[in-house]
This record gives structure tokens, C-alpha cells and sequence, in this order.
């Protein structure tokens, strides 16, 4: 996660022209998706407005890929060592391990918007990809807390 | 199998922790010395009226002032954002390196370039920060591209590259 966060750095960074030119001809590829009316002023605040999302997109996958990168290995680090029952590790395992490919999520959401309109692309990426891995990795989160309250207060 | 984690050498600690020391006291003197840092760049860019291509009117000046000043902002936060960022990136994959790796040299490299890389990268912000005032904001840019982020941010990308090759060939060896 660590290696493709940094990698999408590099590339929102050197390929931002590329990625502009290839963001705004997917939109007019897709032109029924972005409600084009004919009207060139109202179509270019329409594409600009995609392709800003696109971009959008990019940098939190950047960044939560970097972060979630680090919380993976700095939590999975914790639940090797601290929880003690092998269930409840391989549970954290797997929540914390679904979640850390929250940042996916955006990747998804960038070609969505792209793909199916700016409103029906967040939809879908919210709905389908960053709500469910962000809850797994709050889930995750929250249990290796309990797991570690349980076991400070039997101590 | 040992299944703890190997510490990196510790002269690699040492750079991560000096580099997140670094962008703590980045971030403290942003706010604390903000607007010093301000009067200084302002001072330096109506000093090279010519680069920022200030024309002595004072409504167009303004305005080309206060958007270098807002990158000059900008530059100095991703400075703080990227060197804390940077500093836990490399305590956590040259620790995947040093005990993953087995190879010496190639354990050896992967960490040097991790760490050179991740320590170098967040330099070009302060780089850049400090050359908008004399070269502009995209002359500033392209230098501290070509100075620090293309070969820093490019050996920390091939070292990921390497190491997560490495990390996969691990789990195929199993």
C-alpha cells in the first residue's frame, strides 16, 4: 500500500498534464454520463469540475495510502504481540487488513466519476468500496482496543 | 522461524527520528514565526520584481504577491506534512528490510535507499519554499524537482519496488 501511495504520488506529480488530457477525454467519451447540454460554457465547468475530482481522488489515495500503510504495520505489530488468543488475532488480522485498502476506494472513485458522472461515481466508491473498508478498519481499530482494555484490566 | 522484527542499523533510527524532529520544529515555526517568514518572502520577491513579473501597479502586484506567498505557505506545510510522514515510512520499511531481506547486499541497499530517499524528498519542499521568492513559483518548482524530488522520490519508489518484490517472493517461498 505503502509502495503504490508513493508511486501515486509521483505520478499525480510528473503525469498531470497526461492525466488531465486523459480525465477530460473519458468525460467527453462519457458526455450523457456528465449531463453535457450543448452549451460549451456550462460543458467546460462541467469537465473541469470531473477532472478535479479525478485529481481529487489521486491525492487522498496519496495520502491514505501512505497513512493507512503505516497504521497497518504499526497495528498488525500490536495485535502480534499483545493479543494473546489466536481467533481474536486472526479476526484483527483480516478487519485490519480489509481496511487498509480503504485508499483503493479512491482510485475507484477517480475512473467512477469519470466513467459515470461525478454524482453517480462518488456514490458508487462511497458506497461500495470506501464505506464498507473503512468501517472494517474501524472495526479492526475498535477491537484491538477492547482486546487490549480486557487484557490491561486482567493484568 | 523468528517471527520478531529485526531493527534496522541505527544510524537509520537516527535519521528517521531527526527528520520527524525536524518537521516538528518546521511546523512549530510556521505558526510561530509566520509572519517574519512572510515579511521576509515579500521582502525577496518585491526585490526581483522581474521574476515575479511585478509591474509597479499595485493592484496587479498584490495579487501576484499574495499567490507566491500562498505557495510559499504551502511549500513550508507539505515540508512538515512529508518529513513526518517520511520519518515513520522509513522506521517501518527498512524495518520490513531488515528483517525480511535476506540477501546482505541487497538488504543493505534497500535500506540505504529507503533512507536516503525518504530523508532526502521532504528537503525539496523547504528547497522550494525558499527559491519562490528568488526564481518564482514554477522555475522554483522545476529546480526542486529536478534537484531533489525526481532522484530522492525515485530511489524511495525503486526501493519499495524492490522490497515489496522481495516481500512476495517470500510469501511464494513459504
Amino acid at each position: 500500500m505503502i509502495v503504490l501511495g508513493e508511486t501515486g504520488g509521483a505520478v499525480m506529480s510528473q503525469g498531470k498534464v497526461p492525466t488531465e488530457r486523459w480525465a477530460a477525454a473519458r468525460v467527453a467519451a462519457n458526455a450523457a454520463a456528465h449531463g453535457f447540454s450543448g452549451s460549451s460554457e456550462y460543458d467546460d465547468a462541467v469537465r473541469d469540475r470531473a477532472v478535479y475530482s479525478v485529481e481529487a481522488g489521486l491525492s487522498f489515495f496519496h495520502t491514505h495510502a501512505e497513512g493507512l500503510g503505516l497504521i497497518l504495520f504499526f497495528m498488525s505489530t500490536i495485535v502480534a504481540s499483545a493479543v494473546p488468543w489466536r481467533r481474536a488475532r486472526a479476526a484483527l488480522y483480516v478487519l485490519l487488513g480489509l481496511g487498509s485498502l480503504f485508499p483503493l476506494g479512491y482510485l475507484v472513485y477517480g475512473v467512477a466519476v469519470l466513467e459515470l458522472g461525478r454524482d453517480a461515481g462518488i456514490e458508487l466508491a462511497e458506497i461500495w468500496i470506501l464505506t464498507p473498508l473503512g468501517s472494517a478498519m474501524i472495526a479492526g481499530l475498535i477491537g484491538l482496543a477492547v482486546t487490549l482494555a480486557v487484557r490491561s484490566r486482567r493484568a | 522461524m523468528n517471527h520478531a522484527w529485526r531493527l534496522p542499523p541505527l544510524w537509520v533510527v537516527l535519521v528517521a527520528v531527526v527528520l520527524i524532529v525536524c518537521a516538528e520544529v518546521g511546523g512549530a515555526s510556521m505558526v510561530r514565526f509566520r509572519i517574519e517568514l512572510t515579511r521576509w518572502a515579500r521582502g525577496a520577491m518585491l526585490a526581483h520584481p522581474g521574476v515575479h513579473g511585478l509591474v509597479g501597479v499595485r493592484d496587479v502586484d498584490e495579487r501576484v504577491l499574495d499567490e507566491a506567498l500562498v505557495k510559499f505557505d504551502a511549500a513550508l506545510r507539505l515540508f512538515h506534512l512529508h518529513a513526518e510522514g517520511m520519518g515513520l515510512v522509513i522506521l517501518a520499511t527498512t524495518t520490513v528490510a531488515a528483517t525480511l531481506a535476506r540477501a546482505r547486499r541487497s538488504r543493505e541497499a534497500i535500506i540505504a535507499l529507503l533512507t536516503v530517499g525518504g530523508a532526502g524528498y521532504p528537503l525539496g519542499y523547504l528547497l522550494w519554499s525558499w527559491l519562490i521568492p528568488y526564481h518564482g513559483i514554477e522555475r522554483g518548482k522545476a529546480i526542486a524537482e529536478w534537484l531533489i524530488w525526481i532522484p530522492f522520490g525515485g530511489a524511495t519508489i525503486v526501493a519499495l519496488w524492490w522490497l515489496a518484490g522481495l516481500v512476495v517472493l517470500r510469501l511464494v517461498q513459504r
